[in-house]
Formats: C-alpha cells, sequence, structure tokens
C-alpha cells in the first residue's frame, strides 16, 4: 500500500501541495487529474523520493521515503515511467530495460536480457530490442520505458504525464499497452491529461487543484453528478472535453 | 654535404663574417653564387642552408627525448585522467567537504603557471627534505596541472546530462556509485571527449617544459643537439615537426573516439 498523509511541500516561497493524504492499495489503478501546475507531477516525484518532503508522511508498503534508510526498499517497490522517456541514451534498449535488474536485483544479465526481449515483444518492439533511443522514435522510447519500469517487477507502476510529449498516434499505441498493464492487475498511479482514458482504466480518480486534494472518487462517482457537483471539477472536464 | 663545405670555404676564404669575395663563393659552390651579391652577407647565406643530414648522428639522442616525452606524457594523461575522474566525482558528489577540497585544488593549479608548479616540486621540496628525480616529478606535476583541467572538463560533461535520466537511474534504485559508472560518466565522456583531447594535447605541449628540470625529453635533447651542431634552425624545425606529429596522431585519435562513443546518437527516426 502506499500511503499519504498530511504531504507538503513547497519550492522556495510557492507551496505546491498543501496536505496531501491518499491511499493506494494493491491492484488499485488511481489517476490523478487536475490543471498544469496543481501539483500532480510533484506528487509522483513526492512517491518515488526524487522530491524531498517538506511535511507529511509517505510510506511505501511500510517504508518511509524520507528516511534514506528505507527509500532503496520503497523504490524498489515502485517502478517510475517518465513524461520525457528518460532511457540512457549511451544504452540499446535492452540494456535500458536489463541494467537495473542486473545492479539492484543481482538477476544474471543473461536472464534479465532474456526477460528485457521478452518485454520487449509485449510492446511490440522484439525487432528494436538492440537499437538505441536516439533510433527509436518517440512512441517507441516510452514503450521502452515502460519496459524499463516492469522489468524490476514493481509492485506499484508510478506513471507521470507518460504520453504528453507523444501525438495522437503515438499516445493511442501507449495507451493501449497501459491498459493492457492494467488489466493484469498491476497497481498504477497515474497523472495523466487523458480525461478519457483515465475514466477508461482507472478504479479511483484523484483530483488536485492548487496544491490540495479536492477530490477522491470512484471512477464512477467522479464522472457522475457527484463529481460534477463540486464546481471546479465541473469546471474542469467541461473546459477538457472541450479541448 | 656540400653546402655545409661550401660555407666553410667560403668563411675561409672571405676570413670572416663580413662580405666575401664573390669569386671564391663562386669557385666553390654555385648555389651560394645566387645568394650572394657583390656586396652580400654570407651569414644571410648560411641561413639560407637546410640541411637535415646533418642530425643524422643525433637522431638516436633525438629518438631517445623523443621516447621520454611519448613516455612522460602517457603516464601523466593516465594519471590526469585517473586525477581528473576521481576529482570530477568529487565536485559532483553531495558531500560538501568534497566539493570544496577538489573545487580548491582545480582553483589552485588552473591559476598558477605550469613552470613555477614544476620549480616548486622540484627546486622547492627539496628545502623541506623531500626529493623526488625530475623523470617523477615531471609526471607527478603533469598529472596533477592535467588533472585539474581534466577534472574540469568531466564535470562540465556531467552537469550537462538531461537530469532525468539521472533521476529515472535514481528511481531504478542504482546505488550513486553505479549511477556514476554505468549513466554519468559513459555520457559525460561522449560530450567530454575532444575538450578532452585539448586538455591531452595542452598536456603533450607542456611537457617540453620538462627540459627546464634537467629532463632531457623531446625539447632537452634537441637544445642539446642544438648547441653541439650549431644548427639551430634545423633542430628545431625537427622538433617542431615531432611535436605537431605527437599531438596531430593525439587528435586523430580523439577524433576516432569521438565518433565511436557517438556512434547511435546521430541517427533519425527508424
Amino acid at each position: 500500500m502506499i500511503s499519504i498523509t498530511g504531504l507538503h511541500k513547497s519550492f522556495g516561497s510557492a507551496t505546491v501541495l498543501r496536505g496531501i493524504d491518499l491511499e493506494i492499495s494493491q491492484g488499485e489503478v488511481v489517476s490523478v487529474l487536475g490543471s498544469s501546475g496543481s501539483g500532480k507531477s510533484t506528487l509522483i516525484r513526492c512517491i518515488n523520493g526524487l522530491e524531498k518532503i517538506d511535511g507529511g508522511r509517505v510510506t511505501v508498503d511500510g517504508f518511509d521515503v524520507s528516511k534514506p534508510r528505507e527509500l532503496a526498499d520503497a523504490r524498489k517497490r515502485s517502478g517510475t515511467v517518465f513524461q520525457l522517456f528518460n532511457l540512457y541514451p549511451h544504452m540499446t534498449a535492452v540494456q535500458n530495460i536489463a541494467l537495473a535488474p542486473v545492479e539492484v536485483l543481482n538477476v544474471p544479465r543473461k536472464d534479465a536480457e532474456a526477460e528485457a526481449r521478452r518485454l520487449l515483444q509485449q510492446v511490440g518492439l522484439s525487432e528494436r530490442a538492440d537499437a538505441y533511443p536516439a533510433q527509436l522514435s518517440g512512441g517507441q522510447r516510452q514503450r521502452v520505458g515502460i519496459c524499463r519500469a516492469l522489468a524490476m517487477k514493481p509492485s506499484y507502476l508510478l506513471l507521470d504525464e507518460v504520453t504528453s510529449a507523444l501525438d495522437p498516434e503515438m499516445t493511442a499505441e501507449v495507451l493501449s499497452i497501459l491498459a493492457n498493464i492494467a488489466k493484469q492487475g498491476t497497481t498504477m498511479v497515474f497523472v495523466t491529461h487523458e480525461i478519457e482514458f483515465a475514466r477508461s482504466i482507472s478504479t479511483r480518480i484523484a483530483f488536485l487543484d492548487k496544491g490540495q486534494m479536492i477530490a477522491d472518487l470512484p471512477t464512477e462517482d467522479f464522472f457522475s453528478d457527484k463529481g460534477m457537483a463540486m464546481p471546479r471539477v465541473a469546471q474542469f472536464l467541461s473546459k477538457m472535453r472541450k479541448d | 654535404m656540400p653546402t655545409i663545405l661550401s660555407w666553410l670555404n667560403v668563411k675561409r676564404s672571405g676570413g670572416g663574417w663580413g662580405t666575401t669575395p664573390l669569386k671564391n663563393a663562386a669557385a666553390v659552390d654555385t648555389d651560394l653564387l645566387i645568394l650572394l651579391s657583390e656586396t652580400g652577407f654570407t651569414i644571410e647565406a648560411r641561413r639560407l642552408q637546410f640541411d637535415l643530414s646533418i642530425l643524422a648522428k643525433h637522431i638516436p639522442f633525438l629518438l631517445e627525448g623523443t621516447w621520454l616525452t611519448f613516455k612522460v606524457c602517457l603516464i601523466s594523461v593516465i594519471g590526469s585522467l585517473v586525477l581528473g575522474l576521481l576529482v570530477a566525482a568529487a565536485r559532483t558528489s553531495s558531500s560538501t567537504f568534497l566539493n570544496r577540497l577538489s573545487a580548491v585544488y582545480v582553483d589552485m593549479f588552473r591559476n598558477i603557471p605550469f613552470i613555477v608548479q614544476l620549480f616548486f616540486f622540484y627546486f622547492g621540496l627539496p628545502e623541506i627534505g623531500i626529493y623526488i628525480d625530475a623523470l617523477s616529478t615531471g609526471i607527478i606535476a603533469l598529472s596533477i596541472a592535467g588533472g585539474a583541467f581534466t577534472s574540469d572538463v568531466i564535470r562540465s560533461g556531467i552537469l550537462a546530462i538531461e537530469p532525468g535520466v539521472i533521476e529515472a537511474a535514481q528511481v531504478s534504485g542504482l546505488k550513486r556509485a553505479t549511477i556514476f559508472r554505468r549513466i554519468a560518466l559513459p555520457i559525460a565522456l561522449r560530450t567530454s571527449v575532444r575538450p578532452l583531447g585539448s586538455v591531452f594535447i595542452n598536456l603533450i605541449l607542456t611537457s617540453s617544459v620538462l627540459s627546464t628540470i634537467t629532463l632531457n625529453e623531446l625539447t632537452g635533447s634537441a637544445k642539446i643537439v642544438a648547441s653541439q651542431t650549431f644548427r639551430p634552425f634545423e633542430v628545431y624545425f625537427v622538433l617542431l615537426v615531432a611535436y605537431a606529429a605527437l599531438t596531430w596522431s593525439v587528435s586523430i585519435v580523439i577524433g576516432a573516439l569521438h565518433r565511436h562513443l557517438n556512434r547511435n546518437q546521430a541517427e533519425g527516426v527508424a
């Protein structure tokens, strides 16, 4: 379980998160929605320990991410996929995927690379397994990024606006893969602007506004009268749909 | 060696360095005739001679000097690279102490003329009881001075890495040392290899200063040959060709290395 209580985060004088409470249990797919600058990405970065938290507590399966000794254990349990892919440019797709299993989980290189190829095959990239990131399209890079996160067999997959840097066609190819992963029962925290997709795969929607979580509802409730009863949510949804 | 003989003859027959009777010169060498005029100077004529063959018997000695330069430079390049890597790691580490210490080192050795550092090591340290032979002093001084520049180049290469790439490595649970070795360094080297080449070429050029502490490397041995033969033009001509060849071969290696390290980056989307 990922447990967030009273999370505060500010950058200098700008407060980005003002007391977030959120619990994510095994098997859930939680989409985090909200306007740009509402703190969605920061929330993810607090869960995987990339940002130092200023207040509150974040634990992953009981491991406190703000304690350096526990951070490594917390990180072993979650995998992150980034908006800008962040692949290692000097490594092939297979090497990108196999690096952490070999170095962190001590999987023999051969096994790790075989697993990497199997994952690449699942996302339709078996032919590009030995290509370098610069030789791949954006959508292909993001699929490698997803495989890299999955290779660590994480209990939780953290997805930080993973389709924001992709054109619609590439977005579709990445989303269909994510839908598959969701179906397989992987727990996901999905920060996104893809409202319709979030609706189709999520079990729950968390809505952030100016650093506060103003809605945390089951998906069907969020998109029904309950959600619409909240003026900010209604405004956001109508605006996003118009776009 | 017709030209030398002719010159000696001219000099002898002319009785000195002043003007030379044309007929005497013409009697021994027609080449010189062209160069001399009625009021011509033999010294001028002498300077226009170019005869590398007089260096023939000094070649083994010059080669020894070249070999010494090569050896010193190779060890110093490796030394400065190792030192540069360690210092770059220290400067990009999270430890404030290591950060400051390495910054002081870089600033200090970059801002002091190399010859002063060298004199301090070779002539200064013995005063407090530290004796190091000329060869070791040269290698140590070059490595330390080169390390300051090398570390700066590698550090800027590391700082230029997309932060997200390092974050991806962090969240996947890789240790700091592993990230440095497997991610940061290989990426930094791809962009740093050319400026590193400049540093190494500079190091080779700087190694000529070692002749001032009795080390008869390429420049040192050339100076000796020049004073023995009284033919500085030929000797230093060979010297500059030798340095150009040394540094040029380094450029070629660096260029190839750069292409190799960046072989998968320039291609378009498949």
